[in-house]
Parts: structure tokens; sequence; C-alpha cells
């Protein structure tokens, strides 16, 4: 115990620019934990409040957890929910990369400044709008791209009524809000990288490629690391805009939209039972966070100094 | 490793410590209050109502409270702060405030919004039958009776209906310029099948119109009630047996998907309807020749002008009273009222007093509104800071008249609330948290094709078989025979 009053008095400027974040954090990650009860009871308000409420009402086991495997739908969003994480994340970390390399490249940096600034645009709109993009370009009668077919003499689509065209549609939309953003994350650790090692390389003739693959690549591993592991932390959430607002919730497209998320707001949004979304959150959250601490493990065994922790 | 499992577990003690504190001061603020509450009972001193109200907020809300709180002072000795919330985030916030223990005492809940029945049932609402009896008489005679019977929950009362249209009716509305172009008689016009002739006419003489605009709520006309809006399970409107039926397997919505999708095809309806949200632009535009929807009295008039231009409507069913038509506008007492006696006769004053009831409604008389003569008022300029949703404030038959209205406005509603035939399941409300876990299923099942199948959008040959076993799958027999166990017990109980 003096041991760890010690380090704190020796660490107390450290800690002291610590604090602001860790109450944060309590207050908003740990306190809100308590409520995961919820997830084990059937919810009835009581007038003396939140915690009477909670007091109150009776505990129902893992009943609140049946909902989510209880048909063939729970196949279907977990399916859906983990393949387009993981074609999220594959496919935006090599789209960030590259286009953090290029960015990179650029001797204009005026140029630069603008395309970085075009690719970040996108990461701003709110999928309600994003939504409408996507409809002006995909509605049935006047949409962009029917008209662009009808030019070519092709039949025109009904695209919100067939689901072959929509995992490529949403991983698209999906990487088009998304790239411009964490691309501005690689450029950064980019430019922290040391000239001189650049420069030793151009002296002893490598090309421009041999230097993008045996300099900027291996110097972005830490945080291509970092960034990779938090998003798999998040695999078990799907967006809840991308897959409700893109496809404007058609119901024939859900065979390939439904994810986790959508499926408890539909189940639940009439009879509004809190404890089965709680019990729903809860599931997702533990499931990232075996996968952090997987994933992580894994990590540590090929490289110690790239894990998290 | 030991060091940090050390201070790992004193992190953890300080954690729970904190927590004990934390909890224990937010109970001791909660008996302090409740104590203060209760020493503040002394019979002179003049009592608080909070009313929580739907709608956009009123820049002149307070303004008017004052005055409706001096009338009220002298009358019940309470006073009244009204709180409004904007339309869109009603039943959310509602929620946390009822969750959180937020003060409040009367409160505007309906069958859409911040939901009547689950609400009441969650223990949000006070019940409210004694009240009723001993506060509440006022209230007893003036509305129609059909309210409050048919907005039990479970045989007992949980808030006061306000008194409006009782039945729906659903009718065909018709843009009436391209009505008068072509000469179209409506008066013959009731099936789904009756106005083909006419969608076609449409169709083929004017190209940039959409002949029956809809959007993805759209659901064709059958005579059933449905236990739950939009879930299959519904009883037949001339019912003897109570018998609950899985409406995608009766020949008549069967029927009617047919036509839809006859129509569909045709190109009557609009190739996306299954996934629209709303047809309004289309009603700014004026680009429709027809749709559906539920009519009230003088509802032409009132269609004509927020569209700016003319409609005329014809029926499409009759006049039934469902729950949905009972519980379009309720205002209960919540269940953490400090003062329900109060309340309650606030709410029996205001659904009686024709000066409360239009002072709430319009504001204050010579700033917000003038009267014309006893019957009819006119709206002045400041009303801009006090426009409020008459249907949701209580009595709407005490209401002035606006200066189009017929004087036998009101008489119209109660003859039209007097043709009104009850469904069976009338005040029948099904309680789902036995079934929760297939309801969850059931719901994502009907969202998935619920509306591309009533819009017409899908072939119900194909479609149609595959949404009964969606449905089967999902549970919805398991739903079904608790409802229908529930409803033998209502039939029972009240000897139907």
């Amino acid at each position: 115990m003096a041991a760890f009053f010690k380090n704190l008095l020796k660490n107390k400027v450290m800690l002291f620019m610590v604090l602001p974040g860790a109450i944060w954090f309590f207050f908003f990650s740990y306190l809100p934990l308590v409520g995961t009860i919820v997830a084990f009871k059937q919810y009835r308000f009581s007038r003396d409040g939140f915690w009477a409420s909670i007091f109150n009402s009776k505990w129902v086991g893992w009943d609140n957890f049946k909902f989510l495997f209880s048909t063939n739908d729970a196949y279907t969003i977990t399916r859906n929910t983990l393949l387009y994480n993981i074609a999220f994340i594959i496919i935006g970390l090599v789209l960030s990369v590259a286009m953090a390399v290029l960015l990179s490249e650029l001797v204009g940096k005026t140029m630069a400044k603008i395309y970085q600034t075009g690719m970040f645009l996108p990461y701003f709109l709110s999928w309600v709008i994003v939504g409408y993009f996507a409809f002006s370009f995909l509605s049935m009668d006047r949409g962009m791209l029917n008209q662009i077919l009808g030019w070519f003499g092709a039949e025109p689509v009904q695209w919100y009524s067939d689901p072959k065209y929509w995992p490529y549609i949403l991983i698209f939309v999906s990487l088009w809000k998304s790239v411009g953003y964490n691309s501005v994350v690689y450029l950064a650790s980019i430019m922290g990288i040391d000239k001189s090692l650049y420069e030793a390389a151009m002296i002893d003739g490598a090309s421009k490629w041999q230097q993008i693959r045996n300099i900027t690549i291996p110097m972005l591993s830490p945080i291509i690391i970092i960034m990779t592991l938090l998003a798999v932390g998040r695999i078990f959430y799907a967006d809840f805009g991308l897959f409700y607002q893109v496809p404007r919730d058609s119901g024939t497209l859900y065979s390939v939209t439904n994810v986790i998320d959508t499926y408890v707001y539909r189940g639940l949004k009439t009879t509004g039972e809190i404890g089965m979304s709680t019990a729903a959150g809860l599931y997702q959250s533990v499931v990232g966070f075996v996968l952090v601490i997987v994933s992580n493990f894994v990590v540590r065994k090929i490289d110690k100094d790239s894990a998290l922790f | 490793m030991s060091k940090s499992k050390k201070s790992f577990s004193f992190a953890l003690a300080m954690l729970t410590a904190l927590t004990l504190v934390l909890s224990a001061c937010g109970g001791g603020s909660n008996s302090a209050e409740s104590d203060s509450a209760s020493g503040g009972k002394d019979s002179e001193k003049p009592v608080n109502l909070i009313w929580y109200t739907i709608g956009t907020p009123q820049k002149d809300v307070d303004k008017v409270m004052a005055e409706v709180s001096k009338y009220t002072k002298e009358k019940i000795n309470a006073t009244v702060t009204m709180k409004m919330v904007d339309w869109g985030d009603y039943a959310q916030k509602m929620q946390v405030n009822v969750a959180s223990g937020e003060p409040m005492d009367i409160v505007f809940t309906a069958a859409g919004g911040f939901d009547y029945v689950q609400n009441a049932r969650k223990g949000a609402f006070m019940e409210l039958d004694d009240l009723l009896e001993k506060y509440g008489q006022g209230i007893k005679k003036t509305i129609d009776p059909a309210f409050l019977e048919g907005s039990k929950v479970d045989g007992h009362n949980y808030g006061i209906p306000a008194n409006k249209e009782l039945p729906q009716q659903e009718v065909w509305r018709f843009n009436k310029k391209l009505l008068d172009k072509y000469n179209f008689d409506i008066t013959k016009v009731k099936s789904l099948d009756s106005i083909e002739p006419l969608l076609k006419t449409i169709k083929e003489k004017e190209p940039g119109v959409t002949p029956f605009a809809m959007d993805k709520n759209y659901v064709p006309y059958v005579p059933y009630d449905y236990v739950i809006q939009n879930l299959p399970m519904a009883v037949k409107l001339d019912t003897t047996d109570y018998k609950i039926v899985d409406i995608l397997e009766t020949p008549e919505m069967k029927q009617a998907l047919t036509t839809m999708h006859k129509y569909y095809q045709a190109g009557y309806i609009a190739p996306e309807a299954a996934t629209t949200g709303s047809t309004s632009d289309l009603m700014t535009s004026g680009n429709w020749f027809m749709d559906r929807a539920q009519t009230q009295p003088l509802a032409d008039n009132s269609w004509s002008a927020s569209y700016g231009y003319p409609v005329v409507s014809s029926p499409a069913s009759d006049p039934i009273i469902t729950n949905t038509s009972v519980q379009g506008s309720i205002m209960a007492i919540s269940a953490n009222s400090e003062h329900p006696e109060k309340a309650m006769e606030f709410l029996n004053l205001l659904n009686t007093d024709p000066v409360l009831r239009n002072m709430v409604d319009s504001g204050i008389e010579g700033v917000h509104y003038k009267k014309v003569d006893d019957k009819h008022m006119e709206n002045l300029p400041e009303s801009k800071n006090y426009d409020m949703p008459s249907y949701s404030l209580g009595n709407n038959m005490l209401l002035y008249l606006n200066p189009n209205d017929p004087d036998d406005k009101w008489d119209q509603f109660k003859k039209f609330n007097a043709s009104g035939k009850n469904s069976p399941i009338l005040s029948f409300n099904f309680d789902s948290t036995k079934v929760a876990t297939e309801m969850a299923a059931v719901q994502n099942v009907k969202e998935q094709f619920w509306a591309s199948l009533m819009t017409g959008t899908v072939d119900p040959e194909t479609y149609l078989p595959k949404a009964i076993a969606a449905f089967k799958q999902a549970g919805l027999d398991k739903v079904m025979a608790e409802a229908q166990k529930q409803l033998d017990e209502w039939r029972a109980a009240n000897n139907k």
C-alpha cells in the first residue's frame, strides 16, 4: 500500500493530467455498468425513480437474451454483422493506408490539402443525408443509375428490391464515408516518420515503391495494429444508420441488410422492453471484449511491442 | 503482477464505496423531498400541477399558463405549469422522464407517440377508477361513454380521453381538379376494385400524375380489427366466436393483395411506394389523383385548406370504433404525481369548462384571439406565439369555432360518433409480456414482408405463402394462442 501511494505521489503531475478523462470515463462508462442488471430483469416503472424501478423489477434470468437466438434470423444477423465488419476493416485499412501514402507523396501541397478535405467531408454527413444521396442514384424512376443504364438500352433495375447488389453498395457507401477520415490518422503518423530514413534509402538507390514497402509500411505498423484492434472490439456493433437509412428500410433486402442493431430496433420498437435491448447491448459488448482480448493476445505472441496491453 | 492486482482490487473497492455513497445521496434527497411535500399539505396553499404535453414549444406558454393559473386557483386552488415537448422527441423524452422519476402530474399519451397501453402496464400512470368516481363526475357526464370504456386497460381507467371524433372511417380522397376534368362519379366508389376504371383513365391520360398515392404504411382495408396495429392477428368485425385469425390467411386479404399487385404492375402506384416514408411532396405539388385517409366530419374542408386546392372524399369503409380510434389522445396522471386528487379536479374542469378549455387552446382573449360572437372566434396576429394542437388538450367539443366553421360543427361530430359501430374487441388490450421473445421475432418478419406486400410491390402468389411461413417460424402461432387465451378470458369477464 505504501508503495502504491509513493507511486501516486511520484506521478502526481501525469495523474493530474489524466484526471479529467478518468472522471469522464468513470461517470459515463463505469457507473452505468451497474445498469447492466436491467438485462436480467423485466423492467417496470416504479414511482420512486430509476433505482427503485430496477430494485422492484422481477428477475427473469436469461429470458431477455432468448430473442437474439430463437429464430433463423439469428444466423442471418450474426453473419451479416460479422462479414460486413470484417470487409470494412480489411478493405478500409488497405484503402486508407494507400490514400495516406499517396497523399504524403504528392508534391503540390495545396492539391494534397484539397484532396484531403474532399475525402474528409463525407465523414461529417449524417446517414440520413447519405441515404438520400444514395437514393438519388438508385431511385427506380428518377435515379441517375437507371438513366445511365437507359442510355445503353438496358432495363431499369429495381435497386431497392433486389438484394444481390446490396453487399457491394453498402461496402462502397461505408468506405466512401470513412476512408477519408481514417487516412488522415495514417497520414499524420507518416508525417512523423524521420525524413533521414528516406534520404538514406534514396542515397542507396531505393525506388519509391521500395521506400514505401520498407520504410513507410513498417513504421506505420504499430498504428495500423492499434486501429485494427480497436475496430475488432466493435465487430459486433453494426452502424445502424448505414444498414437502416441507406437501404431505406426496404423489407425485401433484409437478407443482406439485417444486422444485430437493426434487428433489435425493429423487434423492440413497438413493445419497448428495455430489458431486452439492454441484453442485446450487453451481448454485443461481451463478444467485442472477448475478441479484443483474444486478438491482443495473438498480437502479443507475435510482436510484444505492438500489442495494446 | 501481484502489485497490479493489488491496485486493481483497491480501485474496485474505491468504486464500490463511491457507488454506495452516490446511491445513498440519491436516496437521501428523495426522502427529503417527499417529506417536504407531505409537510406542505396545508389546505390553504395552492398546489402546482406540472403538465407535459406534445407539440412544438410555444413562446407564450408561460404567459398563458399564468393566466390559466389565475383562473384555476380561484376554481380549484391549483396552478398549472405546462411543459411542451416537440413531436419527434415526445415518446423518447417521456420515456426518460418516467424512468428517472421526473416530477410530473398530468401527461399526454396516445396509441401512437408515447404509448398509452404499454406505459399503463409498465406502471407509468396512476389508476384512476376511484379518482374518476370522486372528482370526475363532470367528465363522466360530458364525454362519450365509449371513450372511457374503450380506454380501459385490464379493466381499469388510466387516462381521460379527449372528446372528439370517436370512430375511425377510411375514405378515398380525390384531387377534385382531376375528378372534374374527367367527370368521374365518385358516389358509386367504395371497394378497392371499384376504383380501377378511374385509375386506368388517369394513368392513360395524365402521364405526370401518380394515380394512387400511398406511403409504406398503407394497408388495404379489410373488415377486421387488429389485435395489435399492423401485426397479422385480427378478429373479424362481425365475429360471433371471437376467433383470432392470421389476417394474411383470410380470403379478403388475399383478394385485396392480388388487386394491389395488379394496380402496382399497371403503374397506378409509385414504384417505390414500399419504401416511401411520406407523400407530402405529392400533396404539395398536387400531382396525385387519389389516396386513402381517415376522415372526420368536415375533413374535406380542412384538407382543401391545408393543401391549397380542393380535395373531396368518399367512404371506403364503415365508421368503426376501435381501440386505436379511442386512444388517439389521452391525458393521464403520472404514477409519481404528488397531487393526484388536484390533477383529477383539474382534468375534470378542463373537460367541462369552456372558459378554461379555450384559454388552454387559443390563449388569452384579446391578445391571442378575439370572440366574434358567442360561438365563433378569430385568431389575432399574436396567436403565432401560442399555436397549440387542439386534439391533445382535452374535450374538443367545448372549443369556439373558427370563422369558416359551420354553426353545427360539434353536432356533426356527435352525429358521426353516434354512427360508429363498436369493434368486437373494443377495450381488449393484448398483454404481450409472456411472449416477448416471439414478439421481437414476429415484429422483424412483419417489417420484412409487410410494406412490400401491402403496397402491391410483390406478387402475393409467391410472397404471401413465404410471409405466412416466416411468421409461423417466428412464433406467431404461440403469440396468437396467448392472445386468444387472453381474449377468451376477457370475453368471459365482460359477458360478450
